[in-house]
């Protein structure tokens, strides 16, 4: 087993033990950086998680709690527990969950612990959204239009305070959560009418998932498309910036595919984001990665929205492009290194990348039930594979997807010199991957795919709303039930009916899971009837 | 996942027209119940473009029967009544109509907190709304009966 065998001689290794808090595909990411540096890896897991791909990879796992977030992968007392019993000298919060908690990185100060992240007091400062937009509108950068300040219903005046405010930011408005962040608590608010009753669903929804009920407001921009900047900081002070991404792909504000770089921006285009992003981190001094995330208005504007202080799902395709390994980079500087050679030089060319890669989201969603999510468990899970192709997965074929956590599974990246070639790699692979047990998000994807909208290479037909106002399900359900019916028909007339007491005596090549895939059984038993 | 019911019978002529499984479909054969097997009915898991379907196959002759069952059951109905059920798994937060109240097709009926998101229940026709089962408050699982409207 992996526990004993010979690690990487890596020295002196920057840590010696590092606790990874988090679970699914960026545990395994974290523990695979882990393992490459020599340094030993702790995962920790709810019930739910026993068996899961994280916990089998670590060289040591601890039980910290039943399958709620809120009784394990949030509980940050057991958590530390963990740490301090293992002799983790480090630990690693991935994203969400606790990442952007200063009281987890507060913690492990008082452990002794090195919070692989940025500072207690930077998480704290750019977690308050409004205070970071504040320091961002004092340090000369542009931001989106709205109110700077927690609004307060106590009672009909501050309503009507409220609808003035807003008639002067100009319909539609976006109200959003202080606390939020990962595009929860927000809301589209279209006329001046659903304006009270939209702020007082935010603010429950807020109260619900941050603990925090505080909303402010923002013009909504039509067509904006959602770009942002990956920078590094280290001890010593420098910040850069290692390229842009394009994340405009969303559905109610949750990502589904994102790409780098930003399609259709010039040379000095892409220098004036990366700048704009240095100089709102530079406000509270950067330690660790962050992503500053902007509106790029069809004015070619950038608005300043938001900093999160974490590593982020869709930071592969900036590795990809800049040939770097972030998580790498964190590690080394939470050990106190300076930015890395390798670091600099991708700072150095981050404004003419020379290829391009291109992300998508796989999540056990049902995209023509409005992403309902739906956990459920991946009988079949044939990831795609070849030049260009890097896959992060949590799951392996037979994982439960449970239903307590974020129903994403896997990301699927490619890599290509240029975007058309991506874009035609992204397809090959999307062909190639086979999805069972679970509705999962592949059709959507292999529909935005071939969309104008989203092929286009100026990045024209790109927009955060372009899901909502265009992706329509049902055409291609109905065309798949029918092709799903011509299979099942096939299988039926192909093979004979099963008999209680045998339960499968089936012909197909060798498979995992509990029922066999009929693919080459199917086909062998048509040639014979031909 | 919608509902659909197949009738399949193809004659034998016929199996040159289906074209063989591609890259990327996928037919599984699920385990049948009882039942199933007493209706003459097999169950698939099919995949096609990344949807998922869970499939039934019975003869014909069975679903002309059933066929025929049903139409004669509705025709007792005066009028149809759509059971509304959750979709998803979640907390009830609002409650905006009452039962006996009159609503219009897309009116907004209530709102199940789930995920760390609210989502909200429409009318899918107009109607009167009856058998409201739930209060703010309340949990739901999936394809738990909220309220009919009809």
């Amino acid at each position: 087993m992996r526990k004993d065998s010979p690690r990487e001689a890596v020295s002196p290794a920057l840590f010696g033990r590092v606790l990874v808090a988090n679970r699914g595909e960026i545990a395994v990411r974290v523990i695979r950086a882990c393992r490459e540096l020599g340094i030993e890896s702790v995962a920790v897991y709810s019930s739910a998680d026993a068996g899961a791909l994280h916990v089998r990879l670590a060289d040591r796992a601890v039980y910290i709690g039943p399958a709620p977030a809120v009784d394990s992968y949030l509980r940050i007392d057991r958590i530390l527990d963990a740490a301090e019993r293992m002799e983790c000298d480090a630990l690693h919060p991935g994203y969400g969950f606790l990442s952007e908690q200063p009281e987890i990185a507060e913690a492990c100060e008082a452990a002794g612990i090195t919070f692989i992240g940025p500072s207690r007091e930077a998480l704290a400062e750019l977690g308050d959204k409004l205070a970071a937009r504040k320091r961002a509108v004092d340090a000369g950068v542009p931001v989106v239009p709205g109110i700077f300040w927690p609004i307060v219903l106590a009672g009909e005046r501050d309503e009507a305070e409220l609808r003035e405010q807003a008639d002067r930011i100009g319909y539609p408005v976006l109200i959003k959560a202080a606390a939020g962040g990962g595009g929860r608590g927000m809301r589209r608010v279209g006329t001046r009418e659903e304006l009270i009753e939209a702020v007082h669903g935010a603010a429950r929804e807020a109260a619900a998932a941050f603990g925090d009920g505080s909303v402010y407001l923002e013009r909504y921009v039509e067509r904006a498309r959602h770009v942002e900047v990956q920078l590094l900081g280290d001890s010593q002070g420098q910040v850069i910036a290692l390229g842009e991404r394009d994340c405009s792909i969303q559905r109610r504000h949750q990502k589904l595919v994102e790409e780098a770089p930003a399609p259709g921006l010039t040379t000095e285009q892409r220098r004036e984001l990366h700048e704009l992003g240095v100089k709102v981190v530079r406000t509270v001094g950067l330690r660790n990665a962050a992503t500053a995330e902007f509106l790029f208005t069809p004015d070619a504007e950038f608005w300043f929205l938001e900093v999160n202080a974490r590593l982020q799902v869709e930071h592969g395709v900036t590795e990809l492009v800049s040939d770097l390994d972030l998580v790498h980079e964190q590690i080394a500087i939470a050990a106190g290194k300076p930015l890395s050679a390798r670091a600099l030089a991708a700072a150095a060319r981050a404004a003419e990348p020379v290829r391009h890669a291109i992300e998508v989201r796989l999540s056990a969603e049902d995209p023509a039930n409005a992403f309902a999510p739906g956990p459920g468990r991946l009988t079949r899970w044939r990831p795609p594979a070849g030049p260009g192709v890097r896959v992060d997965a949590g799951v392996e074929e037979g994982s439960d997807i449970p239903g307590d956590y974020d129903s994403m599974f896997a990301k699927l990246m490619v890599v290509a010199p240029d975007r058309p070639t991506a874009l035609r790699r992204m397809r090959r692979a999307l062909d190639e991957t086979e999805i069972a047990g679970v509705q999962s998000t592949l059709p959507f994807h292999r529909w935005i795919v071939t969309q104008p909208d989203f092929t286009d290479e100026s990045g024209a037909g790109l927009s955060t709303d372009l899901v909502a106002r265009t992706w329509e399900p049902a055409p291609l359900l109905s065309a798949a039930a029918l092709r799903a019916a011509e299979l099942t028909a096939l299988a039926a007339r192909a093979t004979p009916a099963p008999a209680a007491a045998r339960p499968r005596d089936k012909q197909s090549a060798s498979r995992k899971g509990d029922d066999a895939w009929w693919q080459a059984g199917v086909r062998e038993q048509l040639d014979e009837l031909r | 996942m919608a509902a659909a019911q197949l009738v399949v019978q193809p004659a034998p002529e016929e199996v040159d027209t289906f074209a063989p499984p591609r890259l990327g479909e996928l037919v599984a054969e699920l385990r049948p119940s009882p039942a199933d097997l007493a209706a003459g009915r097999r169950r698939y898991e099919v995949v096609v473009d990344g949807w998922r379907f869970e499939v039934s196959t019975e003869s014909a002759d069975r679903a002309e029967l059933r066929d025929r069952a049903r139409r004669a059951a509705s025709e007792h109905h005066v009028a149809a009544e759509m059971i509304l059920r959750a979709q998803i798994p979640g907390r009830v937060a609002r409650v905006w109509v009452s039962d006996g109240e009159q609503v219009e097709q897309g009116q907004r009926l209530l709102a199940i907190e789930a995920m760390k998101m609210e989502n909200e229940l429409r009318a899918p026709v107009a109607g009167v709304v009856r058998n409201l089962r739930v209060e703010p408050g309340a949990r739901v699982e999936r394809e738990d009966e909220l309220l009919t409207v009809g």
